[in-house]
């Protein structure tokens, strides 16, 4: 999870990743972003983030994105 | 029949009665016969085409299905290896057939919207090199709404393809899905995970969805009928007419037509959405106050939203996310600094976006260029956005401040009003003139000359023209702040509630513009 944060506050420094339960709608994770943040998990974690895991419950929250590289780590 | 005819409200009121009457597990089967009696009375044998893509559509999803259901039959007891060659095999299968029907539904599009642009661009191009050879360019009629329930149904393909919905076996069913009338003019584009169950579920009537609805068509009647159909008189003599004008008169041409267009498309947006909400359907916003925004950015996510939604989930994902992009992104990063390193490839798969949302409003050369003029202000503002962060923090300007957000609002309509100048110039020729002219002949003896009066609008039309600009504002601003203004009314005392209803129907029958035959305009995004 820290591995997560650290991420997420390197893509978006200063937003509120923690406090906030909707990172789509509040507009902290734009299309930009999640760009960015599919090929830094990619990277990091070792797993492939492809088109159809970019769907908003799955970037939801970092718990949600969390449990999708999970399962992603469970599918390889 | 048009949303605003008189013959619709017929067409509702029979639709309505065989709805509410029948036994609830009939009633989407009525939606469905009201919407291919809707489609068939306005566009006749055009309908075909209407009926080859929801067909095309229907068998794909179902193959898809198929090979679906043959996985999970066939994986189990298998190894992992064998399990991920097994789901390649599945895969490949299923990106064949919905790469095939993508290409005959668009393929549809392109001949029937695009194929003359084309044509004239090839034979262009062949006679400047001197060839001979012409390319045949065909008189073709567009059927109804084609741009809409092509992607509509692109996006029902795509989603079952990333496996995000699973397809409808009934036929009938995803007909109703691709062909409902009160979408199917000019929007919102829908999702099929969003809209399917409640198309497919039997409403009950219920009092308060038939007001809350009601008084949405009313609001949507008022801007169409009242604004952007007044203001199109003033727009249409400056730009039919565009070498006779310039300086302030093309000045205020643009503005009304920002403010025909944004009125006539969310009017409509607003009648079709209280059309739905009476049969229980919830159609998504398109509209979300546009002109509150504090950049391009943001315009586009609260102006035809479905249509920005679409292109971000089917062009801008597809590709960012597809493996040599990704690998393409990948070395990007690895090369440059942190923000030009993620904001090369997103500007390289974004330029596709804009492209597409530019030639998705016509085939022409000036719609193309309409996509690329918010692509390029967008792109600007990623690329100096570290510098302009920086710039703010030295000036110490409050960038949390009423103030600052008024200067970003200001801009963005900037940026909108000479794209509507762009959208609404019959080429990009005159567009460039017309820009041209509005500084160069630029005078306010135009104010008290009485050449404003020969527009086309009188002193009262300019008069009503700002007081409704003002309800809009207020309406806009109190939406804003999340008040919900049809709930509010509906609330009110029987008196004071009746009260405005009537004001409002009196308002639509005194000042609604009506051409000949009581005929009101067409709506302008029913020609995309």
């Amino acid at each position: 999870m820290e591995k997560l944060l650290a991420i997420l506050k390197k893509i978006k420094p200063g937003a509120d990743f923690e406090g906030s339960k909707n990172l789509i709608e509040s507009g902290i994770l734009d299309s930009f972003a999640i760009i960015s943040l599919a090929a830094e998990i990619s990277d990091e974690f070792d797993v492939e983030v492809t088109v159809r895991d970019i769907l908003p419950e799955n970037f939801s929250s970092p718990e949600a994105i969390m449990k999708m590289i999970e399962h992603l780590q469970d599918e390889d | 029949m048009s949303y605003t005819a008189i013959t619709f409200l017929v067409f509702l009121i029979i639709t309505g009665t065989f709805y509410f009457l029948l036994p609830k597990k009939f009633r989407w089967g009525v939606l469905l016969a009201s919407s291919f009696i809707f489609y068939y009375l306005n566009s006749g044998w055009l309908t075909i085409f209407l009926a080859a893509t929801t067909i095309s559509i229907y068998f794909s999803g179902i193959l898809m299905a198929r090979i679906n259901d043959k996985f999970e039959v066939k994986k189990t007891g298998l190894s992992k290896e064998d399990r991920k060659k097994l789901k390649a095999k599945s895969e490949k299968q299923k990106k064949a057939i919905v790469a095939a029907a993508l290409l005959i539904n668009f393929g549809l599009l392109f001949l029937l919207k695009y194929f003359n642009f084309f044509g004239d661009g090839v034979n262009m191009l062949f006679s400047s090199l001197h060839i001979s050879a012409k390319l045949t360019t065909f008189n073709w009629v567009m059927p109804l709404g084609i741009s809409y329930y092509t992607l509509q149904s692109a996006g029902y393909l795509i989603d079952i393809y990333r496996g995000k919905i699973k397809a409808e076996k009934n036929l009938g069913r995803l007909a109703l899905f691709v062909s409902f009338f009160p979408q199917i003019v000019e929007g919102p584009i829908g999702r099929y995970d969003k809209l399917a169950e409640t198309l497919y579920e039997g409403h009950s009537f219920d009092y308060d969805r038939f007001r809350l609805g009601g008084q949405l068509m009313v609001w949507g009647f008022f801007k169409k009928m009242v604004i952007a159909d007044r203001a199109a008189m003033l727009v249409n003599t400056v730009f039919s007419h565009y070498t006779h004008y310039s300086g302030l008169s093309v000045a205020i041409a643009v503005l009304l037509f920002t403010l025909q267009i944004y009125a006539d498309f969310s009017g409509c947006m607003d009648i079709v959405t209280g059309v739905a909400q009476i049969f229980g359907v919830t159609l998504e916003a398109n509209f979300r106050q546009p002109f509150f925004s504090k950049s391009v950015a943001e315009f586009w996510r609260r102006w035809h939203s479905t249509l920005g939604a679409s292109m971000r989930d089917y062009i801008f994902y597809s590709i960012s996310m597809s493996k040599p992009y990704r690998k393409f992104s990948k070395n990007t990063r690895e090369k440059l600094n942190d923000h030009f390193g993620n904001l090369i490839p997103t500007a390289g798969a974004l330029f596709f976006v804009w492209f597409g949302m530019g030639i998705w409003h016509g085939a022409s050369l000036k719609y193309i260029i309409y996509g690329l003029y918010y692509y390029v202000f967008m792109m600007l503002g990623e690329a100096f956005k570290p510098l302009t962060e920086k710039l703010t923090v030295k000036l110490k300007i409050n960038i949390n401040s009423k103030l600052f957000h008024l200067y970003q609002m200001l801009r963005t309509f900037v940026v909108v009003y000479f794209g509507m100048l762009i959208f609404r110039s019959h080429n990009i020729a005159v567009a460039w003139k017309l820009f041209i002219s509005i500084f160069t002949g630029f005078s306010l003896h135009a104010v008290t000359n009485g050449s404003l009066l020969k527009l086309g609008l009188n002193g009262s039309d300019y008069i009503l023209l700002f007081a409704t600009f003002v309800l809009l504002t207020a309406v806009g601003t109190l939406k804003e702040k999340d008040f919900k203004i049809r709930e509010l009314i509906a609330q009110r005392a029987l008196i004071i509630r009746w009260s405005i209803y009537l004001v409002a129907i009196f308002a639509l029958i005194i000042f609604g513009i009506y051409g000949k035959g009581y005929n009101v305009g067409t709506f302008i995004y029913g020609n995309f």
